[in-house]
């Protein structure tokens, strides 16, 4: 079971309300909520906020495949899966990702949760603004995609 | 024949739009598409390095939302998205 979405945050919120009912079921018997947030320090800068730039379909198509992936590697049979990620501005301390793993045993959820954030890192097509202060914002450097090519 | 390429990440400040309008010849490939940019940023952002850095860094992502190769043939008029080195999360 997957839900995933690109959140624009001049029309909503990430909500990890919106996460714990989606993966809330008796079937499971582990859950693991992974945040992150825009954190105050990057390369010795002072950062005042993130805006998230991502291609929609593309990071829809991606996180669809690492949930594919994921299971023809670990098989794990009964899960939930939430992943939502940010596009636009967010501030300082505010969430840009949430991925909800919901799964029969605790050893499951730690495996997929870190799976998915590490994969989404090299095949999502997402980019990252810093603003500092003065005004002064950067686009941080990232690396190549590494999805397949035709 | 037109090639709209969509920016994204740091190529968006190749433009104020959010895209750029480029003349392709018939079947040019994506190298092709990239050597396009590279003049256009030479023309426009005196061959800004920083800006060819990104363009040289990038792949393809044709309308279909596939990642395309250098070799890849361009036979239509249509949308193609720059996709910069990526950092989510």
């Amino acid at each position: 079971m997957l839900h995933t979405k690109v959140i624009d945050t001049n029309i909503e919120k990430i909500l990890i309300s919106r996460a714990e009912s989606f993966i809330s079921s008796s079937k499971f018997g582990a859950s693991i909520y992974f945040t992150g947030t825009v954190r105050d320090l990057n390369n010795d800068k002072i950062v005042k906020g993130i805006t998230y730039d991502a291609h929609n379909e593309m990071v829809i198509k991606s996180f669809e495949n690492i949930y594919k992936d994921a299971d023809d590697k670990f098989k794990i049979k009964d899960k939930a899966i939430f992943i939502e990620h940010v596009k636009g501005y967010v501030n300082l301390g505010e969430i840009s990702i949430i991925i909800a793993v919901a799964c029969k045993h605790r050893d499951q959820a730690y495996l997929l949760s870190k799976y998915i954030i590490e994969e989404i890192k090299k095949k999502s097509p997402i980019w990252k603004k810093e603003h500092y202060k003065k005004d002064e914002s950067a686009w941080l450097k990232g690396t190549p995609i590494l999805n397949e090519k035709i | 024949m037109m090639i709209r390429l969509e920016l994204f990440g740091a190529s968006r400040d190749f433009s104020n739009k959010d895209h750029i309008d480029l003349n392709l010849q018939n079947k040019s490939s994506v190298k092709d598409l990239r050597n396009e940019i590279i003049d256009y940023l030479k023309v426009n952002f005196k061959g800004n390095q920083e800006f060819i850095k990104v363009v040289n860094s990038s792949a393809f992502c044709s309308e279909d939302n596939q990642i395309i190769s250098d070799n890849f043939k361009i036979t239509k008029e249509q949308k193609i998205a720059i996709i910069p080195p990526i950092g989510g999360g």
